[in-house]
């Protein structure tokens, strides 16, 4: 039973995202040209002054950035050659580990930050909201003051600095975690079980930190939603006709949870922001440590070629949740407008 | 009399508001007495803010702050025994009174029903709330008959509530109210925001439900009194959070006897003749402030007929001729 | 007035946010004045903990870390203070643009508005900083202001909507100005306080987005942050070493910042909306 005004809203939502997209890329071509001092280009001069005295990799990695990036060439031409090139996959050629190809850099972190990033959120997503939807029901009780008043300051605590006292204390002063990274150094990531184990262990930490924060932040929604809808017509309707009180919760919680869907979308992408600093802290290999590496050698295609990757990401997860939205919303579904 | 269904003894019910550092006390309902008997519909007439729709709370005990249960008795008959609804604590109301001897309908009742649930299991959760061991299928078959006796498709059972036209969501929520075959349904104005062919249509199917007996009696709170003229066989006039005037209802429109009832209906244009006679008239003034009423009778201040007593002691409720009784000091003197 | 003044007064959330909050700006304010001690002078012990001498120990380079501290609350405060400026002025124009003018000027504005607000504000504030060469402390601001109005912008368009109905059905009832008047006073009162709200919280944004830009890389390049002492304490690797009086003091006071306001946000919410007060 797919609708029109199903379709119309999945439509929409693509129309929009791939729109943005483009948006996006074409912030990321625009930037360095408009600044003042036009980084780019600074940096392509500052590479041809250094072959001047270095050997023959610093004149490639020039000749190749020139052709990239076809400084010499009006405007259009080299966005269409950026587009073009995008499209096709190719986002440059990273200059801090010349000659390899950025996209060749980038891909292998992609999973480790999906890794963390959606069981993550997901748990949070999850444990928040039985929180706030029992704290919303539970007005003026103990429970309810202690739930807030623990989330209003908990959400609030920078990931990384988390990150910061979690490792200082389980893994420095404790010493039940390792340090940093992904896995044991030397062992070659693998599906066997020792690996796994391992990889778990290093995992965490990273883990708790962006989880213990996230949590405070979906239980304070999900309590204002929840009070919002125990006032409601049908709420007051139900319980007057004398259905039960665990009944009554559940239909509080479910209505609920469906903005909750949406909010889930809105927050993978500051989720995704402070992750990444977050992986920089442990070591961990994901593209925040990719971006990091880029950002402290200035390696610019690296850098623009993290940050198109990861919108186009969060665009498609973003997608994806609305598209789960739109089948689990029965007013979507069948085709009707907001009442 | 034991066929008395519902008692409604000296009752009281502020509205306690915070504003500032005071708390405001608003007497929405002041010593109200009801009775109600089988096989009668009793029409609760007034003008807003007169209390009706609090008054349908307090009978059902469903109280909630800011509102505040002050005094009284409300006590219905359950077939073999008498419960004190005021005695109750929620949970024991949730389970054994609310939807199973008492329903009500409440005002805007076109919100009533969950956007996101299929009118059946919005049925089969009433039903399961209310009774141990449930067979889906017995409920969904008993709901579906009940809905073809009260005219509403059956397949609005499998439907969402928002793919249901506005008079028919209202009579769903009707037939959802009354699937328990609660003795009393409360009806608060149901059908003041619909149209007149939808009026009539929810007018039937409360006179279905009285007829076929899924309902033994009825409240009808309204204030349009045309229409609860219809179909109620006894009216009474709320006013300021009292009950001026009880009586059947022919006698009670064809010769209201307190002041205020009989300006109410003067003031409502009628094809009935009797009524014609009578020009059409207004009440001057405006209903009072019920944080701080007016001493003795509440409608002296714009009463035609104030005499001394009316400011400064309360009327008793008087029976003036069989069943027909009315508070105001006019009818005092015999 | 004086009821919306008592009810704040009275309320035990707000009461507590504010003190923890003013208490860190005084801190921040007149703690340098009171401890005046160069932050940057390299002249102490390396890496010493806590004693009498140093309150708070010192750092790598053998700085003082409460001379650090006392001046990069200070500047943490300015930072998230010119962002919220910045970027409530940004969103109060664009969506009272919006929100008023309607028709063209509204879709335009308002598909600018949902771009923007779909591209995570963090990696494009990265991203704009990694080109800059010199990032001073107001250019940050600035750059985070620009990345955030967007939500704000959109919440105001919808507030200011709802005024261009009104102003329609007055005008179509001939009443004249004196109901776009009254219609104004009474969204004013409900602008207002959502305004104040939403600085609070761009406030906390901005602090923890600079920080944020400071731990990558990215933050300001002169003078000293709470972001900036945490960025080089772990480019010293402090937390394996077991540097704790390096990091740990600037988060946390980054935390009581945040939460405090927050704390207080929530309050104000909680009064200027009856419906949450639940009393």
């Amino acid at each position: 039973m797919i609708s029109r005004t199903f379709i119309r809203y999945v439509l929409t939502k693509l129309f929009f995202l791939v729109v943005t997209y483009l948006v996006s890329i074409t912030i990321v071509f625009l930037l360095p040209r408009l600044i003042p001092g036009n980084p780019l280009a600074q940096l392509l001069t500052q590479l041809f002054q250094q072959a001047q005295t270095n050997p023959e990799t610093i004149k490639e990695v020039y000749r190749t950035l020139m052709n990239q990036f076809n400084l010499d060439k009006p405007l259009w031409e080299q966005y269409l050659d950026f587009l073009i090139r995008a499209i096709q996959g190719d986002l440059g050629t990273s200059i801090a580990y010349y000659p390899r190809k950025v996209v060749d850099l980038i891909m292998p972190a992609i999973p480790w930050t999906l890794a963390l990033l959606v069981p993550a959120t997901l748990t949070a997503w999850f444990l928040g909201n039985n929180l706030g939807a029992i704290a919303g029901y539970k007005r003026n009780s103990l429970f309810e003051r202690v739930v807030l008043t623990t989330s209003l300051v908990i959400s609030q605590i920078p990931y990384y600095w988390l990150a910061m006292v979690l490792l200082y204390v389980f893994s420095v002063k404790l010493g039940i975690f390792p340090s940093g990274g992904g896995y044991s150094y030397g062992s070659v990531p693998s599906l066997s079980l020792t690996f796994i184990v391992d990889f778990l262990w290093h995992y965490t930490l990273p883990f708790l930190s962006i989880v213990l924060v996230s949590i405070g932040g979906w239980a304070i929604g999900m309590r204002l939603l929840v009070i919002y809808e125990l006032g409601s017509d049908y709420m007051i309707f139900s319980e007057s006709l004398g259905i039960k009180e665990s009944k009554l919760f559940s239909y509080a919680f479910k209505n609920s949870l469906l903005p909750q869907v949406t909010g889930l979308a809105l927050s993978l992408g500051g989720a995704l922001g402070g992750q990444l600093i977050t992986e920089t802290v442990f070591n961990y290999p994901g593209t925040g440590f990719v971006l990091f590496r880029g950002l402290s050698t200035l390696d610019y295609p690296m850098i623009q070629g993290v940050f198109i990757i990861i919108v186009a990401t969060l665009f498609l997860a973003n997608f994806l949740v609305d598209l789960i939205y739109a089948l689990i919303d029965p007013r979507i579904r069948l085709g009707y407008a907001q009442t | 009399m034991s066929s008395g269904l519902l008692n409604v003894i000296d009752v009281a019910a502020y509205y306690k508001q915070q504003v500032g550092a005071s708390v405001k006390t608003i007497k929405a309902v002041d010593g109200v007495d009801l009775f109600l008997y089988e096989k009668e519909i009793l029409g609760i007439v007034g003008e807003s803010g007169s209390g009706k729709s609090t008054l349908a709370h307090v009978i059902l005990m469903n109280i909630k702050k800011p509102l505040e249960f002050i005094r009284g008795t409300v006590r219905i008959y359950t077939g073999n025994n008498f419960l004190n609804l005021n005695s109750m604590s929620i949970e024991e109301l949730r389970a054994r009174v609310w939807g199973k001897e008492i329903a009500l309908i409440p005002q805007s009742a076109m919100n009533a029903l969950m956007p996101t649930l299929k009118i059946k299991r919005i049925i089969l959760d009433i039903v399961k709330s209310h009774q141990d061991k449930v067979n889906e299928e017995d409920v969904i078959e008993k709901a579906t008959k009940r809905f073809r006796e009260l005219g509403l498709p059956e397949k609005a059972i499998d439907m969402y509530p928002f793919e249901l036209s506005g008079g028919m969501r209202q009579r769903t929520v009707i037939a959802v109210a009354t699937l328990l075959n609660p003795r009393i349904l409360i009806a608060d104005e149901p059908s003041s925001a619909l149209d007149v062919v939808s009026q009539r249509m929810v007018l039937k199917t409360f006179y279905d439900l009285f007829r076929k007996n899924i309902i033994k009696s009825m409240i009808f709170i309204s204030h349009d009194i045309a229409t609860v003229r219809q179909i109620a066989t006894d009216m009474c006039v709320m006013y300021a959070g009292k009950i001026v005037e009880r009586g059947p209802t022919d006698d009670l429109v064809k010769r209201p006897l307190h002041p205020y009832a009989e300006g109410l209906i003067n003031s409502i244009p009628s094809v009935e003749p009797e009524i014609r006679k009578r020009k059409l008239r207004y009440i001057p003034g405006q209903p009072p402030d019920l944080s701080n009423p007016p001493t003795g009778c509440r409608f002296h201040p714009r009463c035609p007929y104030t005499m001394d007593i009316c400011r400064t002691k309360e009327p008793p409720a008087l029976e003036v001729e069989r069943k027909h009784l009315v508070s105001c000091w006019l009818y005092a003197r015999r | 007035m004086k009821i919306i003044v008592y009810l704040l007064i009275t309320n035990k959330r707000f009461i507590a946010g504010v003190s923890v909050f003013l208490l860190i700006v005084f801190i921040g304010l007149i703690g340098p004045l009171l401890y005046p001690v160069d932050p940057l002078s390299f002249a102490g012990p390396m890496e010493m903990p806590p004693c009498g001498r140093y309150p708070l120990g010192t750092d790598t380079y053998g700085r003082d870390l409460l001379a650090q501290i006392l001046v990069g609350t200070r500047t943490s405060l300015y930072i998230g203070f010119l962002t919220a400026l910045i970027a409530i002025s940004m969103g109060t124009i664009i969506g009272a643009s919006a929100g008023i003018k309607g028709g063209i000027i509204d879709e335009v504005l308002m598909s600018i508005t949902n771009v923007v607000l779909a591209i995570p504000s963090i990696l494009l504030a990265i991203l704009i900083a990694s080109y800059i060469k010199v990032r001073s402390i107001e250019v940050i601001a600035l750059l985070l202001g620009i990345t955030g109005w967007p939500w704000y912008a959109r919440a105001i368009r919808a507030q200011l909507m709802s005024l261009r109905e009104r102003e329609f059905v007055y005008l179509s009832k001939m009443a004249g100005y004196r109901d776009i008047e009254l219609a104004f006073k009474d969204l004013l009162p409900n602008i207002a306080t959502y305004t104040f709200m939403a600085f609070v919280l761009y406030i906390n944004g901005g602090i923890l987005s600079e920080a944020g830009l400071s731990i990558i890389g990215v933050g300001p390049t002169k003078g000293i942050s709470l972001g900036l002492i945490l960025q080089w304490a772990s480019l010293m690797e402090a937390v394996r070493r077991g540097l704790w009086w390096w990091f740990v003091p600037p988060g946390a006071i980054i935390t009581a910042i945040t939460s405090s306001l927050m704390i207080v946000s929530v309050a104000m919410d909680e009064i200027f909306n009856p419906k949450l007060r639940g009393k």
